[in-house]
């Protein structure tokens, strides 16, 4: 029964902060100045016309008043329409969604393949050099911007050896082959990056169990360093490296507005840099309302699973992991 | 000796960054925003140290400006995540009531805007990007980080004997605050301003990348790259160096973080 | 070592992942098809009611067609209407529409739907003013009989023939009107296949054209804001046309003949430093003079754009008929620019350059920026977002000191005779030109005006007029029919062929 209950405060405190977000971006959004309808309506437009626009796209309500018709239309699965074309956001948001969760969810996959055993050698081999190679490589690609690294795989891969497209998107559903050779590079930008950061908490949590009684009893047992990681490693290393996993999800989801742009992929970032040059401004406040929905929902279930699984080590654990993932 | 190699590389590479900024508070070989159709694109020659870019502004000069730049986004950044990040922690930290939950509820919604979302706003809200609204976003983003650290830092130090005793004996928090606790986090929150710091040079990188950022004739490491884009088969060079003084810059604070860590905390050290 | 197989093992699926997509780099596209890179991003598909260049770069001439068109030498043509004639007093405009135009849904092209789409240019409240401004002028228009439709102006006009040519002469299936924003109704050799918002716009062959079929079954625009990233396309093979090199720096990545094409013409985009002229100190024609004399424009030119475009000294391209050479008005001369300073009083100047977030304008701020201080003008640079902040503050607000932005529409010499415009130009002599210049019906007499006009702005230093940008297109060796200058809005797909296809 505990777990239920905090699983249900968590809860409680995940929609609470959902609210005062909302609040937070309406209110950043409607400090932006410039005026849409003038912006629309070309160069030379008269004040009337500029007035008439206003009002068809009620910019003249009070912004309260404003917000809360925003709200309401959130909660039916409405996110209003763009000031530009006029069609619907919820569409246009939707669209973007596959790329930008294709694009974070792979670069993750490789993240954690590269971070893993990376991490898992240089933990056990962190009195020798070779583990202090793998550690320093890490610090290394966290000191390389990703769209640098992004930059660079271009001119390699694209420009040089012509293995793959440079840039660009194709739906899944339309060609998969085509869709696949055309992130390799913006997810291997995005998840080289990732694995840096990963690889130093994969480290210290093996090294966690590396010292730990059971190990060293299963190595005294004459358990190989290896087979005695595997065993009993992976189970106790797993829980706090999902956790950091997870918590990255959020940084990744970010890191992807950046990748998007050196890639020209039409995901959410893209969709929200082009909506802030053109003052689309119903679109900016879609999509950064999903992004910070978005990751505060990721840390929500993270939280969550947490409970769920370990209701002793919650607290301690869940903080302990906020605070390294904020690195 | 093996223990602290990341102390004094990082360290060193810091000193690097701190040097040029420092001179080029003084001196630098040439006006760095002074072009000079004549001299375009050369390679490193005497006098041009590293080359020319395509307006023919010497790019020595614009780095070492740049230097000075990235540290002063870097020192903005972390002085408004640390001066309101962490008294906010230890506030947390001495309220374990809901004051104390509240705040620390604010971080973890403050914690959902990163730094480049909110960057990318206040860039919109300004019209158009500055170095001055990418080190406000940069700053505020770090204040969760800062909280964090502050209140479980701050948490281990209210729960010492000493500072039980002079609870006891009637001394307010506020005394307490500043004589027990704030003495006794600073290490950990100075471990989180250099990893803030390495952070915050990335972040004004992409936000340059993006054009949210330093206006034009401003030499900051970011514009220079997002400069050097069009030359990058021709000239090469022309990306390769702010590109390296952005991952030196970059790995010291992160070496310097991890170096000061192993120091302060040695139940850390992973080596025993 | 056997320690580490389990590792090396993970390292290799990794790669093999990597890699999977490497194995197929020979799929070219089947050769009826067409990918374009451009730069600038559509955000509608109506050109009426959005002033966004790259929607007429698409539609015009492919989807949407106008009934008189302009040629890759700037002649109007004959495009829906297949002859017209003009009264003596150059006021009643009649056409003749091709008896065979339909709709690219089948549907009748007639006297009907050119009536309504002028009108609807007239009345739709979401009509562009710029639109609305050129089709001013017609005070009735009126069907003869399916086929003929009459025009009349109120006054004469050399422009509204020529504008029609442009996005305010599209003719739109009155039948299928409601969703232009998004679906458009035209009579073109393409309609549109799919637009994914910030990516691509796609066309396809109209199956039912009324005239020369398309010579593509698909030709997809693929937009880069990022003109960096567009030149990476084409270097990899992503892409047939790059349809205006937006980084010329660039260029020499496109020399191998044998892999590329490169066409290089001009534009009408002439690059402006624009004065806030009501405001001081550019109220004073010697400060203004003295900025002329101290920007070295051809300098400015190769450091900036790798020394491709046109010195042009006024505010008209080489392909308009009353082009004249006035780049030597100002010479560039330093000590000049200082005397006339120090005439004017002007010798501490401070003066803010809000320059739009354009590679163009962003490079030209710093060239122009050294130049100045060199004669002891203190600039001070910002860049402001484009289009947004840069219009509502520049072009709206008028607050600004200088400014810099290149101006693409087609014989907009003519804005600076309108004193409201964001240069707050007024001179009455220069205004008297231009509309002379409009209503006279002596061709000779016209060109002569506009001369007269392009020399007034010149020599009242009105504005630096730094360079004209440049068309640099790069295509594959096999496509053929690009027009070197781009003298319209549009890519014209229809004049285009691949060898291969």
């Amino acid at each position: 029964m505990p777990v239920a209950r905090a699983l249900l405060r968590r809860l409680a405190v995940f929609v609470a902060s959902l609210l005062v977000a909302s609040v937070v971006v309406f209110g950043l959004i409607n400090l932006l100045p410039g005026d849409v309808a003038g912006v629309i309506l070309g160069s030379s437009a008269t004040p009337d016309a500029i007035e008439a626009l206003r009002q068809q796209m009620g910019l003249n309500v009070a912004a309260p008043l404003r917000y809360l018709r925003w709200m309401g239309g959130l909660l039916h699965g409405d996110l209003g329409r763009s000031a530009l074309s006029n069609s619907p956001i919820g569409p246009l948001v939707a669209s973007t969604l596959g790329v930008t969760f294709s694009l974070v969810v792979l670069a993750m996959i490789v993240a954690v393949a590269v971070a893993l055993p990376l991490g898992a050698f240089s933990a056990m081999r962190r009195r020798r050099a070779s583990g202090t190679v793998v550690s320093a490589l890490s610090q290394l690609g966290m000191s390389v911007p990703a769209f640098l690294v992004g930059l660079a795989l271009v001119m390699l891969f694209a420009v040089k050896l012509h293995w793959l497209p440079a840039n660009g998107y194709t739906p899944l559903t339309q060609d998969p082959l085509d869709w696949l050779r055309r992130l390799v590079l913006p997810v291997l930008a995005l998840g080289i990056v990732q694995a840096a950061v990963l690889v130093r908490y994969v480290r210290g949590a093996f090294v966690d169990v590396l010292n730990q009684d059971y190990f060293r009893t299963a190595r005294a047992v004459g358990w190989t360093n290896r087979r005695a990681l595997m065993r009993h490693g992976m189970r106790n290393a797993g829980l706090q490296i999902i956790t950091v996993v997870g918590l990255q999800l959020a940084t990744l989801l970010v890191g992807a507005v950046v990748i998007e742009s050196v890639f020209v992929l039409p995901g959410m970032g893209k969709l929200l840099l082009d909506s802030v040059a053109t003052h689309d401004l119903p679109v900016v406040q879609a999509i950064v309302m999903v992004l910070v929905a978005l990751i505060l929902a990721i840390n929500a279930i993270v939280d969550m699973a947490y409970a769920a699984i370990d209701p002793r080590l919650r607290s301690q654990a869940v903080s302990d992991a906020d605070e390294e993932a904020d690195e | 000796m093996r223990r602290h190699w990341s102390l004094y590389v990082g360290a060193g590479l810091v000193g690097l960054v701190l040097l040029l900024a420092a001179v080029s508070l003084f001196w630098t070989p040439f006006d760095p925003t002074h072009v000079d159709p004549e001299a375009r694109l050369l390679g490193p020659s005497w006098p041009h140290l590293l080359g020319t870019d395509g307006l023919g502004q010497d790019i020595f000069s614009r780095a070492l400006v740049g230097a000075r730049v990235c540290i002063q986004v870097g020192v903005i950044a972390v002085a408004i995540g640390s001066v309101i990040g962490v008294p906010l922690g230890m506030a947390a930290a001495a309220s374990r009531s809901w004051p104390g939950q509240l705040i620390m509820r604010a971080a973890d919604i403050v914690y959902a805007f990163p730094a480049l979302l909110l960057a990318i706003l206040l860039a919109a809200a300004k019209g158009g990007g500055s170095i001055l609204t990418a080190m406000t976003a940069i700053g505020i983003a770090s204040v969760p980080a800062f909280a964090r650290i502050a209140r479980g830092a701050a948490l281990q130090v209210l729960s010492q004997d000493y500072v039980l005793a002079a609870r006891a004996s009637g001394i307010g928090p506020v005394r307490i605050a500043v004589s027990h606790v704030a003495p006794n986090i600073a290490p950990v929150v100075l471990v989180q301003a250099s990893v803030s710091f390495g952070l915050a040079i990335l972040a004004e990188a992409a936000l340059s990348y993006l054009g949210l950022s330093a206006p034009p004739a401003t030499p900051t490491w970011g514009r220079m790259l997002y400069e050097a884009q069009q030359y990058i088969f021709s000239n090469p060079n022309l990306a390769l160096w702010p590109g390296l003084f952005i991952a030196v810059a970059v790995l010291g604070f992160n070496l310097l973080g991890d170096g000061l860590r192993d120091r302060f905390d040695p139940t850390l050290v992973e080596v025993r | 070592m056997r320690r580490n197989r389990w590792l090396i093992g993970l390292l290799l699926a990794t790669a093999t992942f990597a890699l999977a997509g490497c194995t197929n780099p020979g799929v070219t596209a089947p050769s009826h098809q067409l990918s374009i890179g451009a730069t600038a991003v559509p955000d509608s598909m109506d050109p009426t009611t959005n002033s966004n260049a790259a929607i007429p770069q698409a539609l015009l001439y492919n989807v949407y067609e106008t009934l008189v068109k302009l040629d890759g030498d700037g002649n109007i043509r004959p495009l829906l209407a297949q002859e017209w004639t003009i009264s003596n007093d150059g006021l009643t405009y009649t056409f003749n529409l091709q008896p065979s135009a339909t709709f690219s849904n089948g549907d009748k092209l007639d006297s009907d739907a050119v009536i309504k789409s002028i009108q609807r240019i007239q009345q739709d409240a979401s009509v562009t003013a710029v639109n609305k401004a050129e089709m001013s002028v017609v005070s009735s228009v009126t069907a003869v009989d399916d086929n003929t439709v009459k025009v009349v102006l109120s006054k004469p006009s050399n422009t509204w023939l020529y504008s029609m040519t442009g996005s305010a002469g599209i003719i739109i299936d009155p039948a299928h009107s409601d969703d232009l924003s998004n679906t458009p109704a035209g009579s073109g050799p393409y309609e549109l296949r799919s637009w994914v918002k910030g990516a691509s716009v796609q066309l396809q062959k109209a199956p039912k054209y009324w005239g020369t079929p398309a010579r593509f079954d698909i030709v997809t625009f693929r937009y880069f804001s990022d003109p960096n990233a567009m030149n990476t396309a084409m270097l990899s093979g992503d892409l047939d046309i790059v349809s205006n090199l937006a980084a010329p720096q660039a260029l020499s990545q496109f020399a191998d003949t044998s892999k590329y094409q490169t066409i290089i013409g001009t534009t009408n985009g002439e690059i402006v430093l624009g004065f806030n002229d009501s405001k001081a100190p550019f109220t004073d024609i010697r400060v203004r003079q003295a900025i002329n004399y101290a920007i070295d424009r051809k300098a400015l030119m190769d450091s900036v754009w790798a020394g491709q475009g046109m010195l042009i000294g006024s505010m008209v391209p080489p392909t308009d008929p009353w082009y004249e050479d006035l780049s030597q008005t100002y010479p560039f001369d330093p000590e000049k620019a200082k005397e006339l300073l120090a005439e004017a009083g002007a010798t501490d100047l401070t003066i803010n350059l809000q320059v739009p977030t354009l590679p163009y304008a962003t490079g030209a701020a710093q060239f122009i920026a050294s130049q100045l201080k060199d004669v002891g003008i203190t600039v001070n640079v910002s860049q402001l977002q484009f289009p947004d902040v840069w219009i509502n503050q520049v072009m709206k607000q008028g607050d600004y000191d200088m400014t810099i932005i290149a101006h693409v529409e087609p014989r907009d010499i003519v804005k600076w005779a309108d004193p409201t415009y964001y240069w707050h130009y007024n001179n009455t002599d220069f205004q008297n030109l231009i509309s002379q210049a409009d209503q006279t019906l002596d061709q000779t007499q016209y060109i002569d005006l506009m001369k007269q006009a392009a020399k007034t702005l010149a020599t009242d230093a009105a504005g630096d007029f730094l360079w004209l940008l440049p068309s640099v297109i790069i295509a594959t060796p096999d496509i053929s029919g690009i027009p070197a200058n781009a003298v319209t809005e549009s890519f014209d797909l229809t004049t285009i062929a691949s060898k291969s296809g």
